[in-house]
């Protein structure tokens, strides 16, 4: 398909989506007009809200291009929530203890929130490697752990007393990326891998490697593919991208601090980005930025209208049904008419 | 079967208003080119899939098939080009998959007792030496296909269409499954025989269609016409089947093969093996499938470790070094083009430059690759190696056989390595291709590479090789001169009823 046509067939889907959400909303005896002006509203309305958005796509860009780049690997990584946890905690750490100056901390603090995330799918990535265990089940397993953990540490060791949920204390003001009206300056970083991202999958070597591996992995390896060095790095990157996003949310976010259950759902819904990307890199940030929207949208309904922000995430769920059913749809029903309107031609033309 | 097209989504014409019968009682085969729409015929007749338009007719009347048990209904049955088992189903499971129904017994429980028995007498009254108590994931090939033409039997069908049934046998299977077609005809069965092997047509068949191109060319009786004929029918000139292989005297030895082993838990092992290939050689490599090639072209490739021995080109040891230091030297054409020698769902573009982006011609920079060579890179390939497509970013899944495997001979052949292992590498081509395939095998040769060439094809064996092994039990049992030795010396070799080494 045509990067165009994918486009063309993505936005069909999110119509077909905000219509079925609209019956749902109605269906609840709400008004949908009131429900989707304060959607708009709270994410593109005004300079405040598009900041709300961008910062809330900050994240789920790094989450999304995480499961997107590994999943086109043949790397099935369902990490991401923890990933991003492990990243957290670690710049929230860093950030209280760091004695560096300003331009060498922070740099420090975001390679070290990509690091412990990529250490983290490196666990899978070794465990598969050495005892054979899928990763699609050890880094969700992995997720649990790292939720624990990062409870355990904020709970325990680095509880700040005077906070009332438990949270490490705040990191250091001069490390906070974000401007005073919130602006989390993070963004450019997010976008900037990105496209590294693009020129690693579309234009590096491994990058081949990679993509000829998840199609056939028996094909590359007899062709010559580093399958076991590809396949660590695939793992490892994604992993540094989902830390990364941690990192970039403690530092330029609201709280910077680590907060238990920090991030909510940031990790899952990079994981439904790839999805309804098709694992594509444009398309996964093109919709990173859409799903942000959705988020920042989504908290403004809740003061204006009655509807809970938890109904973004039916909105969201809906969403990626319809764009991969609508997907699907286009692609059979479409090949199906053009055979019709040729044999129709054919025929006559005999 | 009248006025029949087919178009697959989106917009391709696999078939143009073919008018086409059957006798009752006959053995009536269908020939033509790869992509010729053979298979998408039947597969309309089994009712696998819907005409885009045109009618069918059984005994005049006009019948649809909108599923294949429809068309077992009226006795049409097909045995598919790729087999449709269940792997870890026993064999008598296979059998009545689908029609268990019939089989129940207390309303609902699957009377096991009554449904080996029936098979077992079905089996032998067709002669079919077979143990239906086995797991269908390990039995041979050959075993498989008699399953399935059980299955079909089973189900009473008169009508059995068989789609390229010979090309996974050896030739003494396929001498037995004639066995077997000669005796369902005489019971009275219809049987629809497709095969790119024109002597086995001409051997077997009452009546010949030939297809070109989604159309059919002409449906003949099966006499007085030969090969070349019905060749040329096929794809509209002549076709050369006896290549002229210019005299060669062959280099210094390319490959070294040093008693190799290999041991493997599952498989039989390979060994010891020792032979050398020359440049400019073709050595061909013959026996029947099971006999060790599988682990020797692993070990070859480095997929399999070496138990013991050693293997070496042009005097470089490679017996350990990685697959991907290896193929700076050896070029590999798989018998398995789907899973080994294609990324079915990659592009054109991306089949054609694997193993090819390791190379410095193909980067920018030491880790990118710069996909404007891949492109003239692969667009010159597609028009050295006549590949048919409609761009370079075609999906391979949506290319033909006989294209298909042009992309992955055009791939190995200029990769520049001294050494070629070519594995079956004709397997399922119509004759135009495979003529123009050794044609190109040939052009390696006088290129002075060397080329080991395994095949199940005699007549691909005799016609290229230089010289000729056999390998039995996973060793060596004869070398012999193909211009000084017959078939059936050969098979003789095969079956290790002779050996000289
Ligand atoms: N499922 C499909 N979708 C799209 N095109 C298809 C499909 N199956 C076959 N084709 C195309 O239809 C044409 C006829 O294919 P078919 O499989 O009938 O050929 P064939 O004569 O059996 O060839 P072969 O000798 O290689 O088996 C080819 O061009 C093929 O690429
Ligand atoms: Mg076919």
């Amino acid at each position: 398909m045509s990067r165009f046509r994918k486009f063309i067939v993505g936005i069909l889907g999110l119509i077909v989506g905000l219509i079925l959400s609209i019956l749902i909303v109605k269906m609840q005896g709400k008004s949908p007009l009131e429900v989707y002006k304060a959607l708009f509203g709270y994410s593109l309305g005004s300079l405040l809200s598009i900041i709300s958005t961008l910062n809330a796509a900050t994240p789920l860009i790094l989450t999304g291009l995480s499961a997107a780049m590994a999943w086109d690997a043949g790397a099935i990584n369902l990490g991401q929530p923890g990933q991003f946890l492990i990243g957290a905690i670690t710049a929230a750490l860093l950030g209280i203890y760091l004695p560096f100056p300003v331009w060498i901390s922070i740099p420090l603090i975001l390679i070290g929130a990509a690091a412990a995330g990529a250490l983290w799918s490196g666990l899978a990535a070794f465990f598969r490697q050495k005892y054979n265990m899928d990763e699609f089940v050890s880094t969700l397993m992995l997720n649990f752990i790292a939720e624990y953990f990062t409870t355990y540490l904020v709970t325990y060791p680095f509880l700040d007393p005077k906070a009332y949920v438990a949270s490490t204390t705040a990191i250091r003001k001069a490390f906070t990326l974000a401007t005073p009206d919130q602006f989390n300056k993070g963004i450019y970083l997010a976008v900037l891998v990105a496209i590294f991202t693009w020129w690693i999958v579309k234009r590096w070597g491994i990058g081949y490697e990679w993509h000829m591996i998840g199609l056939n992995q028996r094909f590359a390896a007899v062709g010559g593919c580093k399958t076991e060095r590809d396949y660590s790095l695939a793992m490892l990157y994604s992993g540094a991208l989902s830390g990364l996003a941690g990192g970039i949310l403690i530092l330029g976010g609201t709280q910077h601090r680590f907060m238990k259950g920090i991030g909510g759902n940031f990790g899952w819904d990079g994981v439904m980005l790839a999805m309804i990307a098709n694992n594509d890199v444009i398309m996964t940030v093109i919709f990173a930025f859409f799903f942000g929207a959705l988020k920042a949208g989504g908290i403004g309904m809740e003061f204006d209208t009655s509807v809970p922000s938890e109904f973004i995430l039916v909105i969201e769920a809906i969403i990626v049904i319809s764009v991969v059913a609508t997907r699907a749809t286009i692609d059979l029903y479409g090949g199906k008419l053009k055979a019709l309107v040729k044999t129709r031609r054919v025929v006559k033309n005999s | 079967m009248r006025g029949i097209y087919k178009i697959y989504p989106p917009e391709v014409l696999a078939l143009e208003n073919v008018d086409w019968s059957l006798k009752k009682g006959e053995v009536h085969s269908i020939v033509g080119e790869n992509g010729a729409g053979k298979s998408t015929l039947m597969k309309i007749l089994s009712g696998l899939i819907k005409p885009s338009s045109g009618k069918i007719f059984i005994k005049d009347c006009h019948v649809i098939f909108s599923a294949p048990y429809q068309a077992m209904k009226m006795g049409i049955g097909m045995v598919h080009q790729e087999f449709m088992l269940i792997p870890s189903f026993k064999v008598y499971e296979n059998v009545i998959l689908g029609s268990e129904k019939d089989l129940s017994k207390f309303g609902g429980l699957l009377d096991k007792r009554k449904a080996k028995s029936i098979i077992k007498s079905l089996s032998e009254a067709y002669g079919f030496e077979i143990d239906i108590n086995a797991a269908a994931s390990d039995i041979s090939v050959a075993a498989q296909q008699k399953v399935e033409i059980l299955k079909q039997m089973f189900r009473k069908v008169e009508i059995v269409i068989m789609d390229e049934p010979t090309a996974v046998l050896t030739p003494q299977e396929i001498e037995e499954l004639f066995g077997r077609l000669r005796k369902l005809k005489e019971m009275g069965k219809t049987i629809v025989f497709i095969s790119h092997k024109l002597d086995e047509v001409l051997e077997i068949s009452d009546r010949i269609t030939v297809m070109r191109k989604g159309k059919k060319v002409d449906t003949i009786l099966n006499k007085d016409i030969t090969k070349n004929v019905l060749a040329n029918m096929m794809v509209g000139r002549d076709v050369i089947f006896r290549v002229n292989k210019p005299f060669k005297t062959p280099g210094k030895a390319v490959l070294e093969v040093d008693n190799i082993t290999v041991n493997s838990i599952k498989r039989k092992t390979l060994g010891p093996v020792r032979f050398n290939v020359y440049e400019g050689e073709i050595l061909g490599l013959a026996g029947i499938e099971g006999n060790g090639q599988f682990e020797l072209v692993e070990a070859l490739i480095g997929a399999m470790a070496l138990s013991s021995g050693k293997i070496s080109v042009k005097g470089i040891d490679v017996t350990n070094i990685a697959i991907r230091d290896r193929r700076k030297y050896i070029g590999f054409v798989s018998e398995d083009r789907k899973y080994t020698g294609l990324a079915l769902k990659g592009s054109i573009k991306e089949n054609l430059i694997m193993t090819h982006h390791i190379k410095n011609e193909m980067h920018n920079l030491p880790f990118t690759i710069n996909w404007n060579k891949g492109e003239i890179f692969a667009q010159r390939l597609i028009k050295d190696f006549s590949i048919v497509c409609r761009s370079i970013s075609e999906q391979c899944i949506s290319l033909s056989g006989g294209n298909q495997q042009k992309v992955v001979v055009a791939r190995e052949f200029t990769l520049n390595t001294p050494f070629l292992l070519l594995d079956q590498p004709a397997r399922g081509l119509d004759v135009g291709t495979i003529e123009f395939i050794h044609k190109k095998i040939l052009d390696m040769r006088e290129h002075g590479i060397a080329i080991l060439l395994i095949s199940a094809d005699l007549d691909e064996l005799f016609n290229l090789s230089d010289r000729l092994m056999v390998m039995r039990e996973g060793k060596i049992t004869g070398i012999l001169d193909p211009s000084e030795t017959t078939k059936e010396d050969l098979g003789a070799y095969m079956l290790g009823v002779k050996e000289n080494v």
